[in-house]
């Protein structure tokens, strides 16, 4: 077999191995990666709030995404309505990405995408 | 000289490997191939990929001489031929066999001719046949080239616009597509859905790219392929 082929097979099966691990660990702290980007992946838009205001958001009946706890430091994550964060003065728009804005915030509030028709 | 004239004329180079019956172009090329007179506008790498079932490897090599003209195997790189004439684009042979596990790969030894087997491309269905300034190709259906982008891994710059050109296979998608690629998600095994919807949210996440399409419109849609990927239960995540 041509070097070439056999490094790359060898690298295809190495990453096969990965996966498989990945995957067997989905469940646990390995898969966090996967089920924020789950959550991030329903949010139309995200903002930065204040703390009291995610605690305001949670008593009004907001559920937390459980995966913010997951996360060191952990984050408080709520989806809530656009209607409803408008009224949060201080909300902070940053983008549905893995970048260092919403990374670095400890409160993030989720919009669900718009819906028409 | 553009871009798409460079794959044009690589395309009619090549012809008389391409107008094999089971042939198909697979790769990055396909949505590019698929644009309105093949417009060729999204930013991809230079070569073009080559789908060579096994069971016509025998066929394809006998057509090899051909290719000698304008192509010269690369001797770093059996699978890649490169061109002689700048005018023209990097080939790369793969192999494709419907009866391989889409995670697992081969090598199909041949003196002449070896290519790489790579299971994923055992998703890929035989498409339409477009006519390309005179050569006439095959292209695979949407759903299994779809489907062959999200199984795989992707990492890196190459990554995140792989997962871009399942965004343009996925806009230009209609419902029957994505009926077929529902079907075929279905029967894959539990490791390779994951990857799947893996992909997906990363699709979901990446930044626009110059001359790609832009994910963020389509995050939406995106979202809600998620959520009918996930219908019916924790058996099928």
């Amino acid at each position: 077999m041509s070097p070439v082929f056999e490094r790359r097979i060898r690298e295809h099966r190495a990453r096969m191995l990965v996966r498989s691990l990945d995957y067997r660990q989905r469940r646990h702290a390995r898969g966090v990666w996967f089920r924020l980007r789950r959550v991030l992946a329903e949010a139309g838009a995200a903002f930065v709030i204040p703390e009291d205001e995610a605690r305001t958001l949670i008593a009004e009946g907001h559920r937390p995404e459980p995966v913010g706890q997951e996360l060191e430091p952990p984050k408080l994550i709520v989806m809530a309505s656009s209607a409803r964060i408008a009224q949060i003065a201080s909300a902070q728009p940053v983008p549905v990405r893995l970048g260092g804005e919403l990374l670095a915030a400890t409160c993030l509030a989720l919009t669900p995408f718009e819906t028409t028709g | 000289m553009t871009f798409r004239d460079r794959l044009v004329a690589t395309i009619q180079a090549a012809r008389s490997v391409l107008e094999d019956p089971g042939v198909l172009i697979v790769g990055s090329e396909v949505p590019n191939l698929l644009e309105p007179g093949a417009a060729s506008t999204l930013v991809v790498s230079q070569d073009l990929d080559i789908g060579i079932p096994v069971d016509c490897h025998a066929a394809v090599k006998r057509r090899l001489p051909e290719l000698i003209v304008h192509f010269r195997p690369s001797p770093d790189e059996p699978s890649v031929w490169t061109p002689r004439s700048s005018g023209l684009l990097e080939v790369n042979f793969v192999g494709m066999d419907p009866k391989q596990d889409p995670a697992d790969a081969y090598v199909l030894e041949d003196d002449q001719f070896p290519l790489l087997v790579f299971g994923a491309l055992s998703l890929v269905v035989p498409g339409v046949e477009i006519d390309i300034a005179g050569t006439r190709i095959r292209v695979p259906r949407p759903a299994g080239l779809l489907l062959e982008k999200l199984v795989t891994d992707r990492t890196g710059e190459k990554g995140d616009r792989d997962l871009l050109v399942a965004l343009g296979l996925l806009m230009a998608a209609g419902p029957a597509d994505l009926d077929e690629l529902d079907g075929a998600y279905r029967r894959l095994r539990p490791e390779l859905r994951h990857t799947v919807r893996s992909n997906l949210t990363l699709l979901s996440l990446i930044e626009a790219r110059t001359g790609m399409p832009d994910p963020r419109p389509r995050r939406a849609d995106v979202a809600a392929l998620l959520r009918r990927l996930e219908t019916g239960g924790e058996g099928l995540r």
